[in-house]
């Protein structure tokens, strides 16, 4: 999967909150952050690829099965690497911004539910619970513990809405009839390690 | 600072009004006590006498002021020596601690690292001025701000002994070298770097001293700075500094015996002698 | 211990420590930057010094001091940084004495930085390029292993995919089988009885009991590389038996070759990718053995043709060999230039299988 989104809207956060639940769940992951210049407003996007095992994928996708976006801005370069019928899970804000395509798309009220349950700059992170929910890939338990290992100790006063964010985005949503597909299938290649010790 | 007036050849006499006191000798008469041995050809630690130093060179003083001042602290078992490139470096061949020879200006760094992993030892560089104040000054000074506990004796012939007679940082103004044929001059060389004052200067250095080795005096003194050096440094108290005034009369040109007097009028007046920090 | 989610940095760190890595000290740069943070955070753990050095060259030799003091000791930079290193690397070769490099890259263009020296004297550099962060947990934990048994510097190359990539990883300690004790390290204790230890590049002994001095020295150091190069050597190649192309490439590109050529095997293209794991020695044997079939040897790196010189005198002329890549680099953070997909990858294969079909 693909998140993309302007820096400081916690894109980053919410890729290495993804990839450690799902790490936590027994999954393979491999993470991988692209970002220009600028730590705020510049693009921003992250790579998650989870699998069941055998995890055999390179750093930088090809092409991506679903996508987690913030922001219409950098959509282009995710539209490109979508697969047909890939399932995007948009702030409902930008939403209006994404042209159509061969995707189905899970406009979810982010910044709204963000405000309802007080937690105004945790809207990735009400995006993220739906992101979770809707695919199953993890659930909002696992989440919410990754997230909680994440954020630095200087910022402890925002792990209670930030939890408040993951279950609000993950209650507002239902799940996919079927789930996400798990990892690149393995190859029958005949790889060979040698040494001449 | 202090400048301590050799003792001459025949300087002391009998203070007026009282009793010859037993450090003062009478030397314009033969000797009423026979010769006895108050050191033996060796110092302590010191594996072989033979060098391939220049006659009247001031580096084998200071070697055997390093030596007996390890052996008296009582640090030979845990001393190790990191020395730089230059004529010093044979004291690898010649004394029986652990040493490693290191690249040029980089001792400090490389000591650094030694005591980093071994708290419990006595670790020293032993540097020269082209050693040290040129290819090395940055190594000395981050190692004097960090506070290493390490001691770091750069021993001092304003010279690039080694190479022949170069111009090094430390050459005193009027020097003349190999690459300052009239002698230094300011306008187109610039002007020594005062190595010692600089690391004073420092609040990770606790012990800094100037010594020499072209008189008696002097090298009583030095091996006093030495152990003060070495005792601080390993107590834990920081980073301390030892210079040494050399000879190089190779390198300076002149005769091997005018050495000392070349040290006395010309190096003292850039690089006075003493301590200069002991805190 | 359950997989963690690392930073590749930060499991490398763990990886040398597990290994026994006890002094660490570099210079920031990135990428290599992170692993430098890393050391700072977990070496006090485990009561281990991790200096911020002044420079690259006080970094390598405190490494030098702390590796000849008898630690197990690291080091690291990228492109400039190991530059002002080389100098330390050599005169640790010359001297004997052991400490990994991080060589965290910024690409691909420091090939021949990593495997020709750079230093002086007749010295190389045992070095390995990692594909993933599991393999360079692996290799580091290997690298501290044979910098000890052959008492020399190594290196390990790596890049931004290594350094800032995440993966799922679990870091065990690897059991190498134990190694001679170190009593030729610096401690001091055999001051005053007659033994003291020497480490000196030079190797003149002590008064009475003279060393090699440095002809014997240096040519018993450079019989230690003739046999590092001759059982050293890892590779890995994929479906090069019967295959009419082979494709090289090295560290992170690897696994972006590997996905193309296994797409057109998939297709029925006799084709295979071989890819050196030690830079140095260059597995040269066994790359002509995977080439024995092909008629074509296409070498894909992000650099203006580096490797393919190791490529070409290791086929020795016997098969042609046509570069892949480009000078591709970009500034943005993670990747190495916009060459290192796999769209352009394939691209450039298929186009090349088909230039000689014609
Ligand atoms: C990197 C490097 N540059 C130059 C040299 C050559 N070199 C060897 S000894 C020396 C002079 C050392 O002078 P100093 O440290 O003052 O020692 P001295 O011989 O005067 O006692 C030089 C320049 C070297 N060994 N390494
Ligand atoms: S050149 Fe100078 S420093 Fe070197 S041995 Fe001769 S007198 Fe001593
Ligand atoms: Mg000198």
């Amino acid at each position: 999967m693909l998140l993309t989104g302007i820096g400081g809207q916690g894109v980053q956060l919410a890729a290495k909150t993804l990839a450690m639940a799902a790490t936590a769940e027994g999954h393979q992951v491999l993470m991988s952050s692209h970002y220009g210049g600028e730590m705020r407003g510049g693009q921003t996007e992250a790579s998650v690829v989870i699998a069941d095992e055998g995890l055999r994928s390179v750093p930088i996708l090809e092409s991506v099965w679903s996508a987690y976006v913030m922001h219409a801005r950098y959509w282009p370069a995710v539209a490109d690497r979508l697969r047909p019928g890939g399932v995007v899970v948009a702030n409902s804000t930008v939403v209006d911004e994404l042209p159509t395509g061969d995707f189905r798309l899970f406009p979810v009220p982010a910044g709204q539910l963000a405000v309802e349950v007080g937690a105004v700059m945790s809207s990735g992170f009400v995006l993220l619970g739906a992101y979770g929910a809707i695919t199953g890939l993890v659930g909002v338990e696992a989440l919410v513990s990754a997230m909680r290992e994440l954020v630095p100790p200087y910022r402890t006063q925002h792990l209670v809405v930030n939890e408040a964010a993951l279950r609000a985005g993950a209650g507002a949503v239902t799940a996919l009839d079927a789930p996400a597909p798990f990892g690149a299938p393995a190859r029958s290649a005949r790889a060979s390690v040698g040494t001449a010790g | 600072m202090t400048t301590p007036s050799p003792a001459g050849p025949t300087g002391a006499g009998v203070p007026a009004g009282g009793p010859a006191a037993a450090v003062l000798i009478a030397t314009d008469a033969p000797p009423t006590v026979p010769n006895r041995k108050v050191a033996g050809a060796l110092a302590p630690l010191q594996l072989s006498g033979e060098h391939h130093l220049c006659p009247g060179c001031g580096h084998p003083v200071a070697w055997r002021l390093l030596l007996e001042a390890i052996a008296e602290l009582g640090l030979a078992n845990r001393a190790i020596g990191v020395v730089g490139h230059g004529c010093y470096t044979n004291i690898v061949s010649l004394a029986d601690i652990d040493f490693l020879q290191c690249l040029h200006g980089r001792a400090p760094a490389v000591a650094t690292g030694v005591k980093r992993v071994q708290p419990d030892t006595a670790v020293f560089t032993l540097q020269g001025d082209g050693d040290l104040a040129s290819e090395g000054l940055a190594e000395v000074l981050h190692a004097a701000a960090r506070g290493e506990r390490i001691t770091t004796i750069m021993l001092n012939n304003g010279v690039f002994g080694d190479t022949g007679g170069q111009m090094t940082a430390a050459s005193v103004v009027g020097q003349r070298t190999k690459t300052s044929l009239d002698g230094r001059q300011p306008e187109a060389h610039g002007y020594p770097v005062p190595v010692a004052e600089l690391v004073a200067t420092l609040q990770g250095s606790v012990y800094v001293a100037r010594g020499a080795v072209h008189n008696a005096g002097s090298v009583a003194k030095t091996k006093r700075y030495l152990k003060r050096a070495f005792e601080l440094a390993t107590s834990g108290a920081g980073f301390t500094f030892v210079e040494v005034l050399t000879m190089c009369p190779t390198g300076w040109f002149l005769p091997t015996a005018d050495g000392p007097d070349y040290i006395q009028d010309t190096f003292e007046q850039t690089y006075p002698l003493g301590a200069l920090k002991d805190v | 211990m359950a997989p963690q989610l690392l930073q590749g940095s930060d499991a490398v760190a763990q990886a040398a420590i597990a290994a026994g890595c006890r002094f660490f000290a570099g210079y920031p740069m990135l990428p290599f930057t992170d692993l430098l943070e890393s050391m700072a955070r977990r070496l006090p753990e485990v009561d281990g010094v991790c200096m911020n050095a002044e420079s690259e060259i006080e970094a390598v030799n405190m490494a030098l001091g702390a590796g000849a003091a008898g630690a197990r000791a690291g080091t690291g930079s990228c492109g400039q940084g190991i530059a002002l290193m080389q100098e330390a690397i050599a005169e640790a070769a010359l001297n004997e004495v052991p400490f990994v490099v991080f060589n965290m890259a910024r690409g691909q263009q420091d090939y021949f930085q990593a495997t020709r020296g750079g230093g002086w004297g007749d010295y190389r550099t045992l070095c390995f390029a990692p594909k993933d962060v599991s393999e360079a947990v692996e290799h580091t934990q290997l690298l501290f292993h044979l910098a000890d048994q052959y008492r020399a510097p190594v290196m390990l190359y790596g890049d931004y995919l290594i350094a800032h990539t995440y993966m799922s990883v679990d870091v065990v300690p690897i059991d190498f089988g134990p190694l001679p004790p170190k009593d030729w390290a610096l401690d001091g204790s055999l001051g005053g009885t007659g033994k003291s230890r020497q480490i000196w590049t030079w190797a003149m002994g002590k008064a009475g009991d003279p060393g090699p001095g440095p002809d014997l020295h240096w040519q018993r150091i450079a019989e230690k590389f003739e046999e590092m190069a001759r059982v050293e050597t890892r590779w890995e190649s994929i479906d090069c038996e019967g295959a009419e192309t082979v494709v090289v490439s090295f560290g992170t590109a690897g696994p972006f070759v590997e996905q193309v050529v296994g797409e057109l095997r998939a297709d029925g293209v006799r084709i295979g990718a071989f890819r050196p794991i030690t830079l140095w020695p260059f597995p040269e044997a066994a790359l002509a053995e995977a080439c024995r079939s092909a008629d074509r040897v296409l070498v894909f790196e992000v650099n203006a043709g580096q490797m393919i010189d190791d490529v070409r005198l290791a086929v020795a002329g016997r098969v042609p060999v046509s570069p892949l890549g480009r000078v591709s680099i970009d500034f943005s953070g993670m990747r190495q230039g916009e060459i290192l997909t796999v769209p352009w990858i394939r691209d450039r294969v298929h186009q090349a299988i088909k230039e000689v079909k014609v």
